[in-house]
């Protein structure tokens, strides 16, 4: 049997091997890219956006050198602008109201955050929906025309995959890989970092921790990176229709249960709940704009955000812009006018 | 007895992110110089993220109290 027979034939353990991991990272590193997102902006607070860059930038050379391996094939996420631009304004929204992303939401499950379940549960269903139910005419009309590229076979897998700034300029991935990875290094080293007290993650560490995972998530999935909405989906189709499981949803079942560990050993496990019913509606509202937003540009936070921008694909780059546009947008309205 | 001369506590446990962060600022923003503010927390990310946020508006924290299983109190003295 080849490894990549292996890794097939047991894809659920590994799924669950790489949620856990992710799991324990994202809690004890507190790796929340909404925050991240806000916080930078409305808070001055740098700490979290620069673990996200040094992991994508990271990211970008390990994926180019493991494609070059023959360990993996990349497959970008494709270029469908209009999805793009606006599934990741309305998952940027989403996530303020609903108090995290995607992983964030994911995370807080397990350390017993109520308001995080109802997110959960309404960003599933409604991920579900617009994938095949009720919400997919309304994706296909307004995701527009959709662009691939034939892939090299090499580097990228055959058959049509996702432009990369690579493809577009005809170059060899190492290139802009390279050249990105050196850009956003210059630009963290001159950057002075939030402090954070004492016993919490140092921004390198939570980053590095992060590729580690990142690269484990590609290899054993194959398909493609970590991403979170499709792991979702098929929680949610086996929960309740017997589907087949797969790697992407015992990720999400690792994610919670790894998170729990990590917040039960650390004493953070803790059950809580807002005391205004109004914010569980709302919850409620961001996990659906979530979940639709998040099928309509063809990834989360994570699917584009963290694996998608590494590849440097050209949808990726331009949904995580809208997801910056729409999380400081909510913001402003929910929070900053008095 | 209580520690300090409170002048105003908020409570925020339970509450989703930022709300924590959002509702200290807000206070702070409404509090005179030299008053105390007491904030009550249960999420461990607060507790690390609001004195950093806090300290760069220019207040003072005075100290991060745990008081239970995952509950802390942050006071805060305003510049």
């Amino acid at each position: 049997m080849s490894f990549f027979d292996f890794l097939y034939q047991y894809e659920i353990y590994f799924g669950l091997l790489v949620g856990l991991l992710f799991g324990y990272i994202l809690q004890r590193g507190r790796l929340c890219f909404n925050s991240a997102i806000r916080d930078v902006k409305f808070f001055k607070d740098n700490y979290l956006i620069k673990a996200i860059f040094l992991a994508v930038s990271m990211n970008s050379l390990v994926f180019v050198l493991m494609a070059q391996l023959g360990w993996i094939k990349l497959t970008p996420l494709s270029f469908a602008p209009l999805g793009n631009m606006i599934g990741g304004l309305i998952f940027g929204m989403g996530m303020v109201f609903a108090g995290g992303c995607a992983s964030g939401v994911t995370y807080r499950v397990g350390e017993g955050m109520v308001s995080a379940w109802i997110a959960a549960l309404t960003y599933a269903i409604f991920a579900a929906a617009s994938k095949s139910s009720f919400l997919k005419p309304v994706v296909s009309f307004l995701r527009g025309p959709i662009y691939t590229v034939e892939g090299d076979g090499t580097y990228y897998s055959y058959g049509p995959v996702g432009p990369t700034i690579a493809t577009l300029l005809k170059v060899n991935p190492w290139i802009p890989a390279i050249l990105f990875a050196v850009i956003v290094w210059i630009f963290l080293a001159r950057t002075k970092t939030t402090e954070r007290p004492k016993g919490t993650w140092n921004w390198k560490v939570l980053g590095i921790m992060t590729v580690i995972v990142s690269a484990l998530g590609y290899l054993t999935h194959q398909s493609y990176g970590l991403g979170i909405t499709g792991g979702w989906v098929s929680l949610m189709n086996y929960l309740v229709s017997g589907k087949y499981i797969g790697w992407s949803g015992m990720l999400i079942v690792g994610i919670m249960l790894g998170s729990f560990i990590s917040a039960f050993v650390r004493k953070e496990f803790k059950f809580r709940a807002p005391k205004d019913p109004k914010v569980f509606a709302r919850v409620a509202l961001g996990g659906m704009m979530m979940g639709f937003g998040a099928v309509l540009a063809g990834g989360c936070n994570i699917g584009h955000f963290l694996t998608g921008f590494s590849h440097l694909a050209i949808g990726s780059i331009l949904t995580t812009l809208f997801f910056f546009v729409g999380n400081w947008l909510a913001y402003y309205l929910l929070y900053e006018r008095d | 007895m209580a520690k300090y001369e409170v002048t105003k506590t908020i409570d925020v446990r339970g509450e989703v992110c930022p709300v924590p962060d959002v509702e200290t600022k807000r206070a702070l923003k409404k509090m005179n110089s030299g008053e105390i503010l007491e904030v009550l927390i249960d999420y461990p990310m607060s507790k690390e993220r609001i004195p950093e946020t806090v300290k760069k508006l220019g207040h003072e924290v005075l100290e991060i109290e745990e008081v239970g299983n995952s509950e802390w109190k942050i006071y805060i003295k305003v510049k």
